[in-house]
């Protein structure tokens, strides 16, 4: 192999990390897009039954086919993004505010506090999420700000659990005692010096438990709890439509491959961050 | 070591307390209760006050939660009230297949996402690389009720090579033991990949290489062990769901479990056996929390220091 | 090449074909095995106790059997009772046993037997179906004498219930609490095995069961040596188990998948009539069903029909009030009975003040007709609500809807708030009335919260007030009458019951006898040469 075609190679090699989440993140864009554009892109009203041309295969008027009640795959599966992507990141973003709270408090202040309060965060860990997610819906009652709370406290005890870690390691470094020693108070300490060096590992998971998120809503829609009928979401579709696999395929063919590139681009999109934070980290080292 | 053990099982126990609250406390904030679950037509009006008042549900909550935690304290779970079983009988008789399950499902992703993690990263950025991670993230992507369906689809019906369901042979156990497995698989994976990766970049290896060592004993025999590390951590992370179970895959495979136990004890509002469930799942994941811990402690010199404070 | 190990191959091989032909032997004697899958609601039983159990399964049904069976049109016919008389006052019974009946450990059935059982019940949930019975008289082996507290025109179905197979007294009191758990021993034409909770039960022939009841064409043994009942709950994994021959029979088959079973060229359905209905109850104390047009037209709006037709592909039949079809109590004044007529319904609603607004909703006096629908979280419910609700939209009427699951719904109907719900129900006797429209049941059972002077009058009549069945059957028509009149719920849907057999492995009897799938067709069921 010549010497051009090695450099070559290993710049693509290179640059396939960098390519493969540049173009994840343009995707989850497009996606995030198309759920917002929802109603202006959507051929057809995700309500509307028609239930005389019910379960037909994809056609020039229904390009993915129909549903059991006659109504359009492809609009509610547009739809069906908005749920979807709006109910992970907003449980998301609930479960990282959240849990930098209570991981900073905890991991600053430490002692009884600390330790009863982890115990209960940790009781959310030990339980099964989807359990877990039951439970919170059958308490608070149904609908999407009861799926969202269930989602957002499934996930609450790895933020804090991380935040808290590092609060604690970084809490012993000197540029801490440094700032205590020119009369900094705990709260300025905590926000300026502290919580921007977790920000970065805290940003990368929260990232991949999006994804997790759509899995978990997915979930919840497949045991019949999460946003109400007719409302769609790509979980209970997958759901309703596995029991029509051998006589109404194309039911379940795109909410499903959508719900898996999601997460795929989630993930790779994740890990260019990560890459891309670990680049600089690595620059500030040096 | 044994004193650290010692000082942590110790800080169980007022955990244990604060745990069993909470526990009760959630399951009695759920709306319903467990009576309509064991009337059927042709009851009397008045049975619905004699079910009350026969398993105490008509006394307050406080007298209820002491009750409970007297009975525990004193090794009694108690008995389910609509499936009328001791409730430690229902949990012994599934916590079998749940181990059964989640320890195969965890071996099978500590083993497969470690050989896929030191192949990737000893191949770093070449085609395997991103092939292999690209094929254990696929195994992660897709919700386990539909991934455990699909896998039944190709190799018990196509192929018929295992049978669909049920939990009857060794066999049985191959499919979910994969579907559950490939979750965990990407995640270690990845995790022993980067790990492996940025070991490789540190001064100690370089030396390693001066010294004249093969790549792969120094792969193997070095760097891989100071990656098991963090990828411990992650296993231990995943202990909940040994014995939690995965409920989808329970629910597809028809198999026997804690995990499905608990989703029938909620749906029919049955409190002792979701307390004691619960409760049981809290203690396992903090002795599996504990386990870990120690294994990271005397994989890792560094942790020690830490938790003496 | 060692010569020593070719020495040893000559017998190697003539053992192998002993072994082979052994395997192929025993595998022959064990051909009569088939595989049932339980049908949902029979899933979760912890034990096989009928006296103590909440549920019973066809397990129950073949371990133990009856004093009386009950066909496909609700009728009762004897089977460890060979005949019975009652006084015309309905205060005292009188049952014939059969002879020759002895339990699977042994021991003899006779009349000792009921004396033992009767009492049993004291104390348990199931306490209600012999409340009735003050005491139970011993006249010689085989005839027992029920003294009543008050005649009970529903004895006869409560003995037929799989909550009354008859378990052997020696074994229940010896085993105690855990009778049922491992032990379980009746008369019935199966024996246990194993059970594993949750997963399956395993049942044998019991050899020298010869009285079959008349509802069975075979007498005597069963003709399946063993017979096992799996409980799958993904009805995909329940098809994929049938695909691959894993099982030979799925007894109750949901309507969305019982297209992919026609795709089999093996699968044979068969159809009984329905048990139970789908319907929805409407809440009589709320704004705007207060009014009894709205009620009314409410209940017209529902075009039952294309439910059928369209969601069902034309299995069962449209319901038209309370009862299944098979019930006599069910054959009210055609007149009353409640069909899709939406012209009427749109007329009530612009009679009662609900004028059709310009974006397809009704509005009266400046509010909109907006209700909340609520339904259970399994698939069949949420299909039939999703449909329900876009037909009252076609009238102008706005609902919501709210799933939830189905311990948490009743506590929200206890609430009384709801407006309308969609329920159903699974129940051959008339007395599914009282259970839902009772005034002392309001919130939940009683959904509709339904409190009417003269309908409590017309049910403790039929209820309680009635000597002969065939009163009871009179009192019960009028008190379903007049509930048809006054709109507290709307009918829907009546589901056929489906299932699935392997028509390659199994041969069944023409007619299913039964008001479900139940043991006396097990019976009759052989494998196929």
């Amino acid at each position: 192999m010549t010497a051009l075609a090695a450099t070559v190679r290993s710049n693509i090699a290179a640059l396939m990390p960098t390519f493969s989440s540049a173009f994840s993140g343009v995707a989850l864009l497009i996606l995030i897009l198309i759920a917002c554009a929802a109603p202006w892109l959507a051929p057809y009203p995700y309500d509307l039954q028609n239930l005389s041309i019910a379960a037909q295969a994809p056609s020039a008027a229904h390009w993915f086919g129909t549903d059991e009640f006659g109504r359009d795959v492809l609009s509610r599966v547009i739809f069906g993004a908005r749920t979807s992507l709006s109910v992970s990141l907003v449980a998301i973003s609930l479960s990282v505010t959240v849990g930098i709270l209570i991981g900073a408090i905890c991991g600053y202040v430490g002692g009884r506090l600390d330790r009863i309060v982890m115990s209960i965060v940790d009781l959310t860990w030990s339980f099964p999420e989807i359990v877990l997610a039951l439970l919170i819906v059958a308490i608070i009652g149904p609908g999407s700000s009861s799926t969202v709370l269930a989602i957002s406290i499934a996930y609450l005890a790895q933020f804090t659990r991380l935040t808290r870690t590092q609060i604690k390691s970084l809490k012993r470094q000197t540029f801490v005692e440094a700032s205590l020693s020119l009369g900094a108070g705990p709260t300025h300490i905590i926000m300026r010096r502290l919580l921007p060096n977790v920000v970065a590992p805290v940003i990368v998971v929260a990232m991949l438990s999006t994804g997790n998120a759509i899995l978990l809503e997915a979930t919840l829609g497949f045991f019949g709890m999460g946003v109400q009928p007719p409302v769609p979401s790509w979980g209970a579709m997958l759901s309703t439509g596995s029991a029509q696999l051998f006589s109404a395929p194309w039911v379940i063919l795109l909410p499903g491959a959508l719900i898996a590139l999601s997460v795929i681009f989630i993930n790779l999109f994740g890990e260019g961050v990560l890459h891309a934070l670990d680049i600089k980290a690595q620059a500030r080292s040096h | 070591m044994t004193s650290y053990f010692i000082r942590r099982l110790l800080a169980m126990i007022p955990v244990f307390f604060v745990v069993s609250g909470v526990v009760f406390l959630i399951v009695h904030m759920v709306p319903g209760d467990p009576v309509d679950n064991m009337m059927s037509v042709g009851a009397s009006a008045n049975q619905r006050a004699e079910i009350i008042a026969r398993y105490g549900l008509d006394r307050s909550l406080i007298e209820q939660y002491l009750t409970w935690l007297n009975n525990i304290v004193h090794g009694d779970l108690g008995t389910a009230i609509v499936m009328r079983r001791p409730v430690a009988d229902l949990i012994m008789s599934n916590l079998g297949h749940s181990l059964a399950l989640g320890g195969w499902a965890l071996m099978f992703s500590a083993v497969a996402g470690l050989l896929a993690g030191t192949i990737a990263a000893s191949f770093q950025d070449r085609w395997i690389d991103h092939g292999l991670m690209g094929v254990s993230l696929l195994g992660s992507t897709v919700p386990t009720f539909w991934l455990g369906l699909l896998m039944i689809m190709l190799f018990a019906v196509e192929l018929g090579w295992v049978p669909v369901s049920g939990a009857r042979s060794w066999t049985s156990l191959i499919l979910p033991v994969i579907t559950v497995g490939l979750g965990g698989m990407a995640l270690v994976a990845r995790v022993t990949r980067i790990s492996m990766v940025e070991i490789a970049r540190e001064d100690f290896v370089m030396l390693l290489h001066a010294k004249g060592l093969s790549r792969w004993t120094i792969q193997l025999r070095h760097i891989l062990r100071h990656a098991l590390i963090p990828v411990v951590t992650i296993l231990s992370l995943r202990i909940g769901l040994i014995v939690g179970g995965s409920v989808t895959v329970e629910y597809v495979f028809a198999r026997p479990g804690l995990g499905s136990l608990l989703i029938r004890a909620l749906a029919q509002r049955d409190y002792p056996l979701i307390q004691g469930c619960l409760l049981f799942l809290a203690i396992a994941v903090m002795l599996g929390t504990l386990l870990g811990d120690l294994l990271q402690a005397a994989m890792d010199p560094r942790q020690r220091e830490d938790s003496a404070q | 090449m060692n010569l020593g190990k070719g020495k040893l191959y000559g017998p190697l091989f003539a053992l192998s074909f002993i072994c082979a032909g052994g395997l192929l032997s025993t595998a022959a004697l064990a051909d009569t095995e088939a595989t049932f899958v339980l049908p949902s609601s029979q899933a979760g039983a912890t034990s096989l106790d009928p006296i103590r159990s909440s549920l019973v399964t066809l397990a129950d049904g073949l371990i133990y059997d009856r004093l009386v069976d009950q066909d496909a049109n609700q009728t009762f016919h004897p089977h460890l009772a060979t005949r019975w008389e009652t006084t015309a006052d309905g205060m005292s019974w009188t049952f014939h046993l059969r002879e020759g009946v002895t339990f699977h450990d042994g021991e003899p059935f006779n009349a000792q037997t009921i004396a033992w059982w009767i009492p049993k019940f004291a104390g348990t949930e199931n306490a209600f179906l012999v409340s009735a019975i003050d005491k139970v008289e011993v006249v010689d082996d085989h005839t027992v004498h029920f003294v009543m507290k008050h005649p009970d025109t529903n004895l006869l179905y409560n003995l037929s219930s799989g909550f009354m197979g008859v378990p052997s007294p020696k074994a229940y009191d010896a085993e105690g609490t855990d009778y049922g758990v491992k032990v379980a021993v009746g008369t019935g034409p199966y024996k246990l095995e194993s059970i594993a909770i949750g997963s399956e039960a395993v049942l044998v022939r019991n050899p020298d069961y010869t009285w079959g009841g008349p509802l069975s064409a075979n007498k005597g043994p069963a003709k399946i040596d063993k017979l096992t009942l799996r409980e799958i709950a993904d009805s995909s994994t329940a098809f994929l188990e049938f695909k691959t021959g894993g099982v030979d029979l799925v007894i109750d088959v949901p309507s969305d998948i019982l297209a992919q079973y026609k795709t089999l060229d093996n699968a044979t359905i068969k159809s009984q009539s329905g048990f139970g209905i789908y319907y929805m109850p409407i809440n009589t104390t709320v704004e705007p069903f207060t009014d009894l047009k709205v009620r009314k037209a409410t209940a017209l709006a529902i075009n039952q029909k294309e439910i059928v037709d369209r969601l069902f592909g034309g299995k069962g039949r449209a319901a038209h009030n309370f009862l299944i079809a098979s019930l006599p109590e069910s054959k009210v004044d055609p007149t009353l009975n409640i069909s899709y007529d939406p012209a009427q319904a749109k007329a009530l609603l612009d009679e009662a003040g609900w004028k059709m607004g310009s974006d397809g909703i009704r509005v009266k006096n400046g509010k909109a007709l907006s209700v909340t629908l609520v339904t259970q979280s399994d698939t069949e419910f949420k299909r039939l609500t999703e449909v329900i609700q876009a037909q009252l939209k076609a009238v102008g009427i706005n609902a919501k809807i709210s799933v939830f699951d189905s311990s948490s719904i009743r506590a929200e109907y206890k609430k009384g708030t709801q407006q309308l719900a969609v329920r159903s129900y699974g129940w051959n006797n008339a007395d599914i009335l009282d259970w839902f429209f009772s005034a002392e049941r309001l919130g939940y059972p009683n959904v509709s919260m339904w409190k009417d002077a003269k309908a409590e009058a017309l049910r403790t009549k039929a209820l309680t007030g009635s000597k002969t069945q065939e009163e009871r059957a009179a009192n019960f028509l009028a008190y379903h009458e007049y509930v048809l009149s006054q709109y507290p719920f709307a009918p829907i849907y009546e589901p056929e019951q489906s299932m699935v057999f392997d028509k390659e492995r199994l041969v069944l009897p023409a007619k299913i006898d039964g008001p479900q799938f139940t043991a006396q067709t097990v019976l009759d069921i052989s494998i196929k040469e």
